[in-house]
């Protein structure tokens, strides 16, 4: 089976790699039973993950990052930035209701905060769309977006 | 040995709290937060087969996610926009909510810090060992730090959806459409998809959904 392919976005990437190379350090620290009495930097853990009580998760977290590392695509501006794609910020009219998505890689997807993935059923639709187009998703509810606007921020 | 008592004491109270979407929708006798966990957490480990995940973390996660809500309650996406009237209520149930990206912010920020703190209260008597795994479990939930993270993450949406099209089977007037969009937006995993597929055709065989 191919490895999944991760779209991620230049400033999550470059934040991978820097967790990646502290956790590896804290690894080594932690193997050797060199731990300083607070390892948890403000810079590796900005919502206080405590990898130093808990070896499994600091494992599973550097797999996940070397994953990510060895699988990754950036996200890049189309050529053609009149389409949604990865990247965009489109502004949906949703039977009647204004909604605004990023399309992102699953990685980056959170869709409380309206990051919602190119993965799914309503980002693959939306994805090549332009501004005008309707998408109907009708199994087994009729749902329109309408698309108004988009944006992409990336270079 | 005292302070494991008091957090399954504590814990265990899950099995008493309803679960408050379905309490707004009217439903009798719902589900209680400790229902929920225990067929998201079956749901997770039995799909999550066709996956390589970690299952350990899988299913500890999964009974974790909801424990911090003994002292946080129940959130829905309505709270921020729930109208007094019942009859409002009803008929915002039939909707799903939209919010600006500032309202999202907000409203992401403050159940967060809201069920962390409930979370942190709830262990705080832990031994360390054990209180960092839960939170560190929890934070991986929240933010998907691991694909096993980020899988339960849509099984929990995954039961919730199940349970939704139960209750329309079982009581007939709970309008599916907004399960279905967020179905459509939130998940992306593929065996979640596909199981998605398979309850539509399922419960739709005979009788189709009119909202």
């Amino acid at each position: 089976m191919p490895e999944k392919i991760f779209y991620i976005t230049k400033e999550k990437f470059e934040e991978v790699k820097k967790e990646y190379k502290d956790l590896l350090v804290l690894e080594v620290k932690k193997a050797k039973g060199d731990i300083p009495k607070v390892f948890e930097s403000e810079d590796i853990n900005p919502e206080y993950v405590n990898f130093q009580e808990d070896l499994s998760f600091l494992r599973s977290r550097i797999a996940e990052l070397e994953s990510v590392i060895k699988n990754h695509e950036i996200i890049k501006k189309p050529e053609n930035a009149d389409v949604v794609g990865l990247g965009s910020k489109v502004t949906v009219d949703v039977d009647g209701e204004k909604d605004e998505f990023v399309i992102m890689g699953t990685l980056e997807a959170n869709p409380s905060l309206g990051k919602i993935s190119n993965e799914s059923p309503v980002g693959r639709a939306l994805v090549g769309h332009k501004v005008g187009e309707q998408i109907v998703v009708s199994s087994p509810i009729k749902t329109t977006y309408t698309i108004k606007r988009i944006k992409y921020f990336s270079a | 040995m005292i302070s494991l008592l008091h957090f399954f004491n504590k814990v265990g109270e899950l099995k008493e709290i309803p679960r408050k979407g379905w309490v707004l929708r009217g439903i009798k006798n719902p589900e209680t937060i400790a229902d929920h966990t225990f067929r998201a957490t079956l749901m997770a480990w039995v799909l999550g087969k066709k996956k390589r995940l970690n299952m350990e973390r899988l299913l500890k996660i999964g009974l974790i996610h909801d424990i911090c809500e003994v002292y946080a309650g129940d959130t829905t996406p309505y709270d921020t926009i729930l109208p007094k009237d019942k009859k409002k209520i009803a008929a915002l149930m039939k909707t799903w909510p939209r919010f600006t990206d500032a309202e999202k912010r907000k409203i992401a920020a403050q159940k967060h810090k809201r069920e962390k703190k409930g979370l942190e209260k709830l262990v705080a008597d832990l031994p360390r060992e054990l209180r960092a795994e839960i939170m560190n479990l929890w934070m991986d939930y929240e933010n998907g730090l691991t694909p096993e993270g980020r899988f339960f993450k849509q099984a929990d949406r995954l039961e919730n959806f199940l349970q939704a099209i139960e209750y329309w089977k079982k009581y007939g007037k709970l309008a599916q459409k907004p399960w279905w969009i967020q179905a459509r937006e939130l998940i992306d995993d593929p065996v979640l998809l596909d199981f998605i597929k398979e309850i539509d055709t399922e419960f739709h065989k005979t009788k189709k959904p009119k909202n």
